[in-house]
C-alpha cells in the first residue's frame, strides 16, 4: 500500500468517526425533542398504566375474569362491581384488567411479526434492489390494495378462530408499511458518506448491512412499532367483535364489546368501558408514536 | 433630494428553538427616492430582513423591538397587516426573490399571474389590462410575449422567470422595489442580460431599488450609494465611488480588497479570519471586533455610534 | 418530452396490470390457504359425498392449481364470479342487490371525512401553533384512536336507544344512513387533516406564496386562490391511497349498523365460509382500490400544469 493510499484509507477511517459521534448527538437532540413534547410524555405515562395494570391484574382485583354468578348478572356499577357485571355476572373491572395482558400480548405479537417479515423484506430489497425489490414491491402494492381488516378477516376467517391465527392473518397483510419505510430509509443510508467511506475502504456487504445500515435502520424501525401498535390494537379487536378472532370466554376488550352490544339497553357499562379501555392504550400508543416521529424527522416540525 | 426610505435604530429579534436571534441591532439606513441602493453582507447579516420588513413579510415569530421605518414619513412599523396589503405592498413597495425557480405559483399561467397583479389596481376593460401585461414584458425584454402568456413558470428557464417576476412586480407601478439577491440564483451570462433589464428602468423610470446581495462586483454595476451590513448593524454607507476610493470601515475594506481580486463574492471571503457570528450570542460592543485587526479593548465594550465622516458617508467604526 | 411521458404511463400500466393480476391471484388463492379439501371448508365436514363432488365438479377442484385460477378468472371476466352456497344463487346477483346500499354509505363517508378533513387541515395551518391547530391535531389523534365499531355502538346507543333520533340500525330512509356515515366520515376525517395541513404549511412556506403578498393580494384570495390550489394537489393521490382504509373501516361499520350492503355481507360469508362471495367481493373491493389509483394518477397529471404541459 502505497502512502498515498494509506493517507486516503486514514481519512476515510476518521471520516466514518467523525459521522458515528455526529450520528449519536444526533440521537441526543432527539431524546431532547421528544423530552419537550409534552404530549408524548403523556403518552408514556399512559402506556406505563397500562403495563402496570398488565403486569399486576391479580393484585388490583379481589375477583376471577372467568368466574360467573348467576345471581348477579348484568348489575350496574357498585361499591362492590366498580364497573359493574356483565351477562354471566363477571365482574366487567376485573375482565378489563385482565384484558390488558390480550391486547398488549397479541399487539406486540403482530406488530413482532408483521414488522419483522417488513423490515427484513425492507432491508433486502433497499439494499439489493434490482429484481428483488421489483418483486417486493410489487407484492407491497398488491397487499395494500387490500384493506388490512378485510383482508386479515378474510385469512383468519378461513383459518379458523383463536389467537394464533389473528396474528398469522395480521402478519401476513400488515408488513407491507415496515418495509416500504425501512427500504425507503435504506436507499438514503446507502447514498450516505459514511456508507460511501465505508465502501470505498472494502468493507463487505454483509459488514455494511451489519454496522451501518441496520443500526441506521433501528430508530425508524422504532418508531415503525410504536405508530403500527395502535393499529394492530384496533385491528384486533375489530377481527374480535366480527367473530373471527378471540373467542369468549377469554377476557378480550374487543369481544366484551362485542358481547356488550346484545345488552347496550340494560347494561351500556359492558361495551362502553371496554371501548374506554382500547382508546387509552391506543392513545397512549399514538401520542408516544406522534412525539417520536416529530422528534426523528425535524422536516416535519418545521414546515 | 427626497428620502423614500428612513430606517432608524432598528432592533427585531426572532425566538426560535435554540434561543432569540438578534437578527437586526440599531439598524440606520437611508434611501433616496429614485436612487438604487445597494445593501451588501454575509448570508445571514439580516439584509434579507431588513427588506421583508419594509413590506411587511416578516415571519410570525419575528418582534419588532424597537425603531422606526419611515416611508413616505409613514411610520410602517405601527401599520397592520390590512393596511400593508392595502396601501405598500405592490403599490408603493414590491419585491423580487432570490430563487426564481419557487417564486411564481407553478399552476398558473403567465398571464393570469400578470393579469392577477394588474387587475389589482382599478377596473378597466379587460383588453387594456392585457395591453398593459404585454406592455411590462416588452419592457424587461422578453421575446415573443404572445407565446410566453400562455407558458406555465415550469416551462421557462431562471432568467426570464426573474425577469417576469420583476414585470409582474411593476405591474402596479410601485415607487421602490426591493430586490433581494435577484442574481444569485443565475448564470453569470444571464446576470449580466438581468442588470442590463435594471439599468434601463433605472434611466427610463423613477423607481427606486433597494439591491440586496452578498456580491460588491454586482452593486458596482447599478447603484449610487451602498450600505455595508455586518450581522445586523450597518458598518458604513456612502456612494459607490467612496466605497471604493476611500472605505472607512475595517470591514468595508475587506470587502474591497476582496473584489480587487479575482474571486468577489463574500462566500470566499478568506482574507477575513473567523466567521460570521451567531447571532445569538453575538459578541458584545462592535461585532466586528473579533475579526477585526485594528480593534483595541474599547470595541469589545462600547457600541459603535454612527458618525457623517464626509458628504453622505457614514460609518460605525470607533477607530474613525 | 412527449417520449418520456408515454413511457411514463406505459410503466404505469403496466404496473396497475400487474397489481390487478397480483389481487386476483390473492382473492383467488384465499380458499386454498389452509391444507385440506376445498369442498370440505365450503360445505363443512357433515354434507354428503354427492355434494362434495358437485362442488369439487362446478369450481373445478380436481385439477391443478393454475388450471383453477384460469377457470376462475375467465369466469370472472364472463361475469361467472360463482354461487353463494349459503343461498345457491349466484353471486353477481348478489353482489348487484347489495352494492347500492354500499356505495351510498361508502359515499356520503367519503364526502363527510374529505371536506372535514381538508377544511380542518387549512384552518390548522393557517392557525398554526395556535389553540385551534392543537385541537385540530389533537381531535385526528382521539378519533382514530377510536376502534370504529365502538363508535358506531356509541352512536346507536346515544342516538337510538337513549335519544331516539334515528332507527337502530337498518335501512329505513334518509335517517339511518346518517349515523353510520357519520361514525366512518368522523374518524376517517383524521386521515386527511394531517396531511393536508403539512401539505399547506408547505404551500404557504414557498416563496410564491410571499411573492403573492408582496403583489399587494388580500390575504383571503392569497390562501383561497394560491395556497389552496397547490395544496389540493397531492391530496388527490393521498385519497386514493387512503381509500383502503375507508373501506375497511366502513365494512365494519356495517355490521355495527347491519346495513344491508357489501361489507356485512362480506363478513357473514366469511363467518359462513361462502367462499365463492368472500372471493368476488374480495377481488371487488381491490379492483376498485387499484382503478382509483391510476384515475388518481390521471387526475393529477391533467390538472397539475408541470406535468400536464410537458411538452
Amino acid at each position: 500500500m502505497s502512502d498515498r493510499d494509506q493517507a486516503l484509507l486514514d481519512e476515510a477511517v476518521k471520516d466514518i468517526a467523525r459521522l458515528k459521534k455526529q450520528r449519536s448527538s444526533q440521537l441526543y437532540l432527539v431524546w431532547l425533542r421528544f423530552k419537550k413534547n409534552r404530549l408524548a410524555l403523556v403518552g408514556f405515562i399512559m402506556v406505563c398504566i397500562v403495563l402496570f395494570v398488565a403486569a399486576f391484574a391479580p393484585l388490583l382485583t379481589p375477583y376471577d375474569p372467568y368466574e360467573t354468578d348467576p345471581f348477579n348478572r348484568l348489575k350496574a356499577p357498585s361499591r362492590d362491581h366498580w364497573l359493574g357485571t356483565d351477562e354471566l355476572g363477571r365482574d366487567v373491572l376485573t375482565r378489563l384488567l385482565y384484558g390488558t395482558r390480550i391486547a398488549l400480548l397479541i399487539g406486540v405479537l403482530i406488530v413482532l411479526f408483521e414488522g419483522t417479515i417488513g423490515i427484513s423484506l425492507g432491508i433486502f430489497s433497499g439494499f439489493f434492489g434490482g429484481v428483488i425489490d421489483s418483486i417486493v414491491m410489487r407484492l407491497v402494492d398488491v397487499l395494500r390494495s387490500f384493506p388490512v381488516i378485510i383482508l386479515a378477516m378474510a385469512i383468519a376467517g378461513i383459518m379458523g378462530q383463536g389467537i394464533m391465527n389473528v396474528i398469522i392473518a395480521m402478519g401476513i397483510v400488515g408488513w407491507t408499511t415496515y418495509a416500504r419505510m425501512v427500504r425507503s430509509k435504506i436507499l438514503s443510508i446507502k447514498e450516505s458518506d459514511y456508507v460511501e467511506a465505508a465502501r470505498s475502504i472494502g468493507e463487505s456487504k454483509a459488514s455494511i448491512i451489519l454496522r451501518y445500515i441496520l443500526p441506521n435502520t433501528l430508530p425508524t424501525a422504532i418508531v415503525m412499532v410504536c405508530i403500527m401498535m395502535p393499529t394492530a390494537l384496533i385491528a384486533s379487536s375489530t377481527l374480535s367483535f366480527l367473530g373471527v378472532g378471540v373467542q369468549p370466554p377469554t377476557a378480550d376488550w374487543g369481544s366484551m364489546i362485542s358481547a356488550g352490544r346484545d345488552y347496550l339497553l340494560d347494561a351500556p357499562w359492558i361495551s362502553t368501558s371496554a371501548g374506554l379501555a382500547i382508546m387509552f392504550t391506543v392513545l397512549g400508543f399514538n401520542f408516544i408514536g406522534d412525539g417520536l416521529r416529530d422528534a426523528l424527522d425535524p422536516t416535519i416540525k418545521r414546515a | 433630494m427626497a428620502k423614500i426610505l428612513e430606517i432608524r435604530d432598528l432592533k427585531l429579534s426572532f425566538e426560535t428553538e435554540e434561543g432569540t436571534v438578534e437578527a437586526l441591532d440599531g439598524v440606520y439606513l437611508d434611501v433616496e427616492e429614485g436612487h438604487f441602493h445597494g445593501l451588501i453582507g454575509e448570508t445571514g447579516c439580516g439584509k434579507s430582513i431588513t427588506g421583508l420588513t419594509v413590506i411587511g413579510l416578516l415571519d410570525n415569530n419575528a418582534r419588532i423591538e424597537r425603531g422606526e421605518v419611515l416611508f413616505r414619513g409613514k411610520d410602517l412599523l405601527k401599520f397592520t397587516e390590512r393596511q400593508f396589503q392595502r396601501e405598500i405592498r405592490g403599490k408603493e413597495v414590491a419585491m423580487v426573490f432570490q430563487d426564481p425557480a419557487s417564486s411564481l405559483d407553478p399552476v398558473f399561467s403567465i398571464k393570469d399571474q400578470m393579469l392577477e397583479a394588474v387587475r389589482l389596481n382599478k377596473k378597466e376593460e379587460k383588453q387594456s389590462n392585457e395591453r398593459i401585461v404585454k406592455e411590462l414584458l416588452n419592457k424587461v425584454k422578453l421575446p415573443d410575449v404572445e407565446s410566453l402568456l400562455e407558458k406555465y413558470p415550469h416551462q421557462l428557464s431562471g432568467g426570464m422567470k426573474q425577469r417576469v417576476m420583476i414585470a409582474m412586480m411593476l405591474g402596479r407601478n410601485p415607487s421602490m422595489l426591493i430586490a433581494d439577491e435577484p442574481t444569485t440564483a443565475l448564470d453569470v451570462s444571464i446576470q449580466a442580460q438581468f442588470l442590463r433589464v435594471l439599468m434601463d428602468l433605472k434611466n427610463t423610470t423613477n423607481l427606486t431599488v433597494l439591491y440586496i446581495t452578498h456580491n460588491l462586483a454586482v452593486l458596482t454595476e447599478i447603484c449610487d450609494e451602498v450600505s455595508v451590513m455586518y450581522a445586523g448593524r450597518i458598518v458604513e454607507t456612502a456612494s459607490i465611488g467612496d466605497v471604493f476610493n476611500n472605505p472607512s470601515h475595517p470591514y468595508t475594506r475587506k470587502l474591497v480588497n476582496s473584489i480587487l481580486r479575482a474571486d468577489s463574492t463574500l462566500d470566499s471571503l478568506e482574507e477575513i479570519p473567523g466567521s460570521v457570528p451567531r447571532l445569538i450570542n453575538p459578541p458584545p460592543g462592535c461585532r466586528f471586533h473579533p475579526r477585526c485587526e485594528e480593534a483595541v479593548d474599547e470595541c469589545s465594550r462600547v457600541i459603535p455610534p454612527v458618525k457623517e465622516i464626509g458628504t453622505n458617508h457614514l460609518v460605525a467604526c470607533l477607530r474613525r | 418530452m412527449a417520449g418520456r411521458k408515454r413511457s411514463f404511463w406505459i410503466r404505469r400500466i403496466v404496473r396497475t396490470l400487474v397489481t390487478a393480476f397480483g389481487v386476483s391471484l390473492v382473492a383467488f388463492l384465499i380458499l386454498h390457504l389452509t391444507p385440506g379439501d376445498p369442498a370440505k371448508i365450503m360445505l363443512g365436514p357433515y354434507a354428503s359425498e354427492a355434494a362434495y363432488e358437485a362442488i369439487r365438479e362446478r369450481y373445478h377442484l380436481n385439477e391443478p392449481l393454475p388450471l383453477q385460477y384460469l377457470y376462475w378468472i375467465s369466469g370472472v371476466f364472463r361475469g361467472d364470479l360463482g354461487d353463494s352456497i349459503r343461498y345457491n344463487r349466484p353471486v353477481l346477483e348478489l353482489i348487484k342487490d347489495r352494492i347500492g346500499p354500499t356505495l351510498a354509505l361508502m359515499g356520503s363517508a367519503l364526502f363527510i371525512s374529505i371536506t372535514l378533513g381538508i377544511f380542518l387541515g387549512i384552518v390548522a395551518a393557517i392557525k398554526r401553533n395556535t389553540p385551534i391547530d392543537y385541537f385540530a391535531t389533537f381531535q385526528a389523534v382521539f378519533w382514530l384512536s377510536i376502534p370504529p365499531f365502538w363508535l358506531g355502538i356509541l352512536f346507536l346507543y346515544i342516538f337510538g336507544l337513549q335519544l331516539r333520533w334515528v332507527p337502530i340500525g337498518g335501512m329505513v330512509g334518509f335517517t339511518s344512513l346518517i349515523f353510520p356515515a357519520l361514525t366512518i366520515g368522523l374518524r376517517d376525517e383524521a386521515w386527511f387533516a394531517r396531511p393536508m395541513r403539512a401539505e399547506m404549511l408547505e404551500v404557504l412556506n414557498q416563496d410564491y406564496i410571499k411573492a403573492v403578498k408582496a403583489k399587494g393580494l388580500k390575504y383571503s384570495s392569497v390562501i383561497v386562490k394560491h395556497a389552496l390550489r397547490n395544496a389540493l394537489i397531492p391530496m388527490i393521490t393521498m385519497i386514493a391511497l387512503r381509500l383502503p382504509w375507508v373501506i375497511g373501516g366502513s365494512v365494519v361499520v356495517e355490521v355495527v349498523f347491519s346495513w344491508g350492503g357489501l361489507g356485512s355481507f362480506l363478513v357473514s360469508s366469511v363467518l359462513a365460509r361462502d367462499y365463492p362471495v368472500v372471493q368476488a367481493i374480495l377481488l371487488l373491493i381491490a379492483m376498485l382500490v387499484v382503478v382509483a389509483n391510476l384515475v388518481a394518477d390521471l387526475l393529477y397529471s391533467v390538472i397539475d400544469p408541470r406535468i400536464r404541459k410537458e411538452s
